[in-house]
């Protein structure tokens, strides 16, 4: 309930004016609704009674009551109108505001590789949970207070014929109106709960049949792993009719107590007109009222149905939004100042041995140094520490302000101009050119034909290997940072390439300090100190020159 | 539930895609789902609870006549006794109506469901049978979501729509005959505020409908930018962009609902357009009946004079006459998403390279190494106008090693992959053994053959259930075992039953190159090993670990390996030089 409070306080605290606006016109919506109806009844029941002698018929006044049926009639239509755009858009904002703050929450030290660990399956989750809120103000809150306030305007209507009646109603009502839904909620819970795993599931299991064919085929196991993924998607026909039998059956309800206010009204006017307190119009007014007083409720199904989807949205978006967004302080210097570390210890969370293990060393400015050592040896846990992405547990890190290039090449679906300008928003178009020529693809760029505008694909999709990597690194090119953080800057580029890209490279760097993770020779080659990594701890430190230097850049793949 | 209160919010922001799918026309209702699997019992299913839904929809007249029939009475001043019967005659048509309503939904649901699970099975069995070397097929991202969220569209399209449909020219059909009994005035005024509306509609829908396609890619685009941006999370924080991000995506959000914004206001305002002549149809009826009652509008009932009951009756009668047509304007974008959610598995069941041999189980027979023998062989990828391999001979000895070595592009993943018979060549044959590679024979052959690719496939699981890969009939321990052969018995121990992550999260190259390994040893009956550029992308040590065991398995079996490794293809026993044909 408290993350729910959380998305609630977001939600009431993004536009309030709007959210009850949207509210306000959804009671005049449905009151408009009921007293249309009503009066429609009245005036005909009213009519005939005056209709019968001449002379009443001429001194009934018809203009009035035909008048307020056009008004309502008119009234209904617009509130309705007005009441949709004010909820919607008012639910597109919150949706816009919770995407940013979401992004925040995540952009904090060490989100990355929480997100890294989570497999693609819990990524599409959180999108799915976004939408899942949108039913929070739209399916729950506005017909609540629509539905109450029908009770209410029922209930004092009725009420002006004899209390007792109307409070009655007023009771049935909110009880039959608000039970029906909340036992509907509370019974969609665990098959609602089902659906999302299966479907899940589902997913995750076309994807592995997908991406994995060719194994499955060789392992004589295609038809197996269709099978496996027709029982999810029977697992989920069942949880499916589930929530339809119980949303069918609330429906059901709605319709039933509908019924039983409609003869329970009849019997209660019919009595109330043979004791002479109302007239035959009024009976017509009260019935009619009765008609119109359940549907309100009725809109609240769908919004019962969803709420155990909504609610666990909200338990797994709120901590999010709650984080801490306060950046540590990186220590930013912008002259260059030697990396010191004294006694480091990184762990990662979950992990039995840590990654990083009593590490102290310290790195000159100006100097390049690579790293290197078999894979898991903590090569990138140290180049994420440099980074601030990985938080040291003990130890003492004192490092200058670094760019750090990230083993898999990260560029994003935007325009190559936009990511570019990531590393520096107030870079002009000649700028980024230069940066780009530094980095051996301003030839590339130019033979496209809509140059800096060229849209990319999601994860840079659409640029060669070699061609994504260049531009990564001419994004680094634009940081003016003091130390510049390789990880594995040149792997998957063929051999011409990586040379040349590996020279551009020392050719920009002037007196920064670089640090490289690396196990090919030509990237290591351009080191002056290399530091050998094992199971955490350094195992040699060599400089160039020194026994052991040449043995290990001998040690490493050619190419 | 008839009634002038209010349609339930159908729309959320979230489909605020429904916008596009304003009608065109009202004709354009009819059957284009034809194409959909749909067996004879499940139709007549969805036919029978749509038919009991109009039911119930006709009850509300019974309903409406003792209704009025009361206030008849109680103006007249008569006993309540009478309308007491009445009262329980309302009750029980109202549960009637109700329990009629909802067994129709639920056949209706079931029917549309059951549909789901066939168009699941279609789309699944043409996705499964597309050869791994169509390059035109989907990839697993866009088919894992046609196949779980897009599809799901199609039950409320079959199930809502289809109801809705045919009550809308049932329903208000029969409500005007009843009224046009009492009343032919009053019947003619719902008769001429009602095609208004498919009119008003179809104008409003056809803007819609241009406004929301330009909007609508981005829309979705909208997850994808913040799914896009935190993959990347690392990058953006390094380069000391997150502000900027952050202020791009709320920007980007903001424009995209200003755009939803303008492509509602237009669905709306059809809506609006609907409920006002739906509002101001029930006010005409309850004005003119109010004035002919009062005997200023003295015509219209057939020369006689309604009485109050008669009155009543139908303004009762006229919102239910509505009714079905404003439901019919809140699923009509049901009927839009159905539609593209039956494009989309069309889509993925259109049949391209298709994989040669149907899928057998496994088999235990142990095979000796075998021999292949490839004549002629060429082939070219759909859509491409070089071939790949233009009449390549080779011969390989049983248990003899050979290295397919070729710069990159030249083809010799493409052999790898025919040998395998993951696709059948454009010319040429390959015999495995003596026996040809063909359609039928290809499911049999490639039980003996054993495959390592240069990234191997992880599944999300534990490293023994990699192993296994759903065979069933591999024991446990030749699954320990075959991890200890390929030299990762010490991980599997230390990782135990912990779980390695989607796409190898967890598990280094090298580690990975020998789990493909294990998965070859788990089972004694390959007499052939493919292996795709095994050695790609692993530093040099662990390459060099890796052939060894490569090597220790391929004793007395045959081995081909595609490579540009000089150091692995220094170990086999032949060398041989694809030049690439273009």
């Amino acid at each position: 309930m408290n993350s729910l409070h959380t998305i609630l306080k977001l939600f009431l605290s993004t536009n309030q004016r709007m959210m009850w606006g949207g509210v306000a016109l959804a009671i005049a919506t449905a009151l408009a609704g009921a007293a249309l109806l009503g009066l429609s009844g009245w005036f005909i029941t009213a009519t005939a009674i005056a209709g019968a002698s001449t002379a009443t018929a001429l001194a009934f006044d018809v203009f009035a009551p035909s008048a307020g049926i056009r008004f309502l009639a008119l009234a209904r239509t617009f509130s309705r109108y007005g009441e949709r755009i004010t909820t919607h858009d008012a639910t597109l904002r919150i949706l816009a505001e919770l995407r940013e703050r979401l992004f925040r929450g995540w952009a904090v030290a060490g989100g990355a590789a929480d997100l890294a660990k989570r497999p693609a399956r819990l990524l599409f989750r959180l999108t799915l949970d976004i939408d899942a809120l949108d039913s929070v103000y739209l399916r729950v809150l506005v017909p609540i207070f629509a539905a109450l306030a029908m009770a209410m305007a029922t209930g004092i209507a009725f009420g002006l014929v004899t209390p007792l009646f109307g409070l009655a109603v007023t009771t049935f009502l909110i009880v039959a109106g608000l039970a029906i839904p909340l036992f509907a909620a509370r019974a969609a819970l665990k098959p609602s709960r089902r659906r999302a795993h299966g479907l899940e599931i589902l997913r995750s299991r076309v994807i592995e049949l997908v991406s994995g064919k060719t194994e499955w085929i060789m392992a004589g196991q295609l038809g197996d792993q269709q099978r496996r993924i027709l029982s999810a998607e029977s697992y989920l026909s069942q949880a499916d009719d589930a929530l339809n039998r119980i949303e069918t059956r609330a429906n059901m309800g709605f319709g039933i107590a509908s019924a039983a206010l409609l003869s329970g009204t009849l019997v209660a006017v019919a009595l109330l007109a043979q004791s002479g307190f109302i007239g035959a119009p009024v009976a017509a007014l009260c019935l009619l009222l009765a008609f119109a007083a359940i549907e309100p409720f009725s809109a609240l199904s769908r919004g019962a149905i969803e709420l155990g989807k909504t609610l666990l949205a909200a338990r797994r978006i709120a901590p999010r939004l709650e984080a801490n967004n306060v950046e540590p302080v990186q220590v930013t210097a912008s002259h260059a100042q030697p990396v010191r570390l004294e006694n480091v210890s990184v762990r990662h969370p979950g992990a039995a041995a840590p990654a990083l293990h009593s590490v102290s060393m310290q790195i000159a400015p100006g100097e390049r140094v690579a790293f290197i050592g078999p894979s898991g040896a903590g090569k990138s846990t140290f180049l994420g520490l440099l980074a601030g992405e990985n938080v040291a547990q003990s130890g003492i890190v004192i490092s200058p302000s670094a760019t750090l290039l990230t083993q898999r090449t990260e560029l994003f679906l935007d325009t190559l101009r936009d990511n570019l300008l990531l590393a520096d928003p107030d870079a002009t178009d000649a700028d980024l050119l230069e940066a780009l020529a530094a980095a051996g693809l301003h030839d590339d760029v130019k033979a496209l034909p809509e140059g800096l505008a060229t849209q990319l694909g999601e994860g840079g999709h659409g640029l060669s290997g070699g061609q994504a990597r260049r531009l990564a690194l001419a994004r680094v090119f634009l940081r003016g940072t003091p130390l510049w953080l390789l990880d594995e800057p040149t792997e998957a580029l063929d051999s011409a390439t990586a040379r040349d890209v590996l020279r551009r490279l020392l050719s920009q760097a002037g007196n920064r300090a670089i640090v490289i993770a690396t196990h090919i020779r030509r990237e290591a080659e351009i080191a002056d100190r290399l530091v050998v990594l094992e199971q955490g701890a350094i195992a040699a430190d060599l400089r160039r020159g020194a026994p052991g230097f040449d043995e290990a850049l001998n040690r490493l793949r050619a190419d | 539930m008839a009634g002038t209160a209010s349609i339930p919010l159908a729309r959320t922001a979230n489909d605020a895609s429904a916008a596009k799918l304003q009608p065109t026309t009202i004709a354009g209702t009819a059957d284009r789902h034809s194409a959909l699997p749909q067996t004879q019992n499940t139709d007549r299913l969805g036919q029978f609870g749509a038919i009991s839904q109009v039911l119930a929809s006709l009850i509300w007249i019974g309903q409406a006549a003792l209704l009025s029939y009361s206030v008849g009475v109680i103006a007249a001043g008569g006993a309540v006794q009478p309308i007491i019967w009445c009262a329980v005659g309302v009750l029980v048509l109202g549960i009637l109506r109700s329990i009629l309503d909802a067994s129709g939904a639920r056949m209706t649901f079931r029917c549309a469901r059951s549909v789901l699970t066939s168009s699941r099975q279609l789309a699944l069995a043409a996705l499964a049978g597309t050869s791994p070397l169509d390059t035109s097929r989907a990839s697993s991202g866009v088919a894992a979501s046609t196949l779980a969220e897009q599809s799901e569209a199609l039950v409320p399209y079959l199930s809502r729509f289809r109801s809705v449909r045919l009550r809308v020219t049932i329903v208000p059909l029969v409500i005007l005959c009843v009224v046009f009994v009492w009343s032919w005035v009053a019947a003619l005024v719902l008769f001429i505020a009602a095609p208004l509306i498919p009119v008003f509609m179809a104008l409003i829908g056809w803007r819609a409908k241009a406004a929301s396609e330009a909007h609508l890619v981005e829309l979705g685009s909208m997850n994808a930018f913040l799914l896009d941006r935190l993959r990347g999370l690392a990058t953006i924080r390094t380069l000391g962009a997150v502000d900027l991000t952050a202020k791009r995506l709320r920007q980007d959000a903001e424009s995209l609902r200003k755009r939803t914004m303008a492509v509602l206001r237009i669905a709306f305002l059809s809506s609006a357009v609907l409920e006002l002549f739906a509002a101001l149809g029930v006010a005409m009826v309850a004005v003119y009946v109010g004035f002919h009652l009062l005997g200023q509008l003295p015509f219209g009932a057939w020369g006689q004079k309604l009485s109050l009951s008669e009155g009543l009756f139908i303004l009762l009668l006229a919102p239910a006459f509505f009714e079905p047509l404003r439901e019919l304007s809140t699923v009509w974008h049901d009927r839009a998403s159905g539609e593209a959610a039956v494009a989309a598995l069309d889509n993925l069941s259109k049949k391209g390279k298709s994989l040669p041999g149907a899928d057998t189980s496994d088999d235990k027979s142990v095979r000796a190494a075998v021999s292949v023998r490839i004549k002629g062989l060429s082939f070219r990828h759909a859509g491409q106008e070089a071939t790949v391999l233009d009449g390549f001979d080779l011969d390989v000895a049983p248990g003899e090693h050979v290295a397919v070595v070729a710069p990159s592009g030249a083809g010799k993943s493409t052999l790898i992959a025919l040998i395998a018979g993951l696709a059948l060549p454009d010319a040429g044959e390959i015999c495995i053994d003596g026996e040809r590679l063909t359609t039928s024979s290809a499911s049999r052959l490639r039980r003996h053959m054993g495959w390592i690719g240069q990234h191997p496939h992880i599944l999300a699981g534990t490293m023994q259930s990699n192993v296994r890969l759903g065979r069933p009939n591999i024991a446990q321990l030749e699954i320990t075992e075959a991890l200890r052969l390929a030299g990762l018995a010490d991980a599997a121990a230390k990782r135990d039953s912990a779980p390695i992550g989607e796409n190898g999260l967890g598990l280094s190259g090298g580690e990975a190159s020998r789990l493909a390994l294990a998965r070859i040893a788990a089972r004694n009956n390959t007499g052939l090993i493919l292996a795709d550029e095994p050695t790609a992308h692993l530093d040099s040590q662990t390459a060099s670990n890796i052939t060894d065991s490569l090597l220790a398995l391929a004793d007395g079996r045959t081995l081909i390996v595609a490579t540009h490794d000089p150091a692995l293809a220094a170990r086999m026993d032949r060398i041989v030089r694809l030049t690439g044909a273009a």
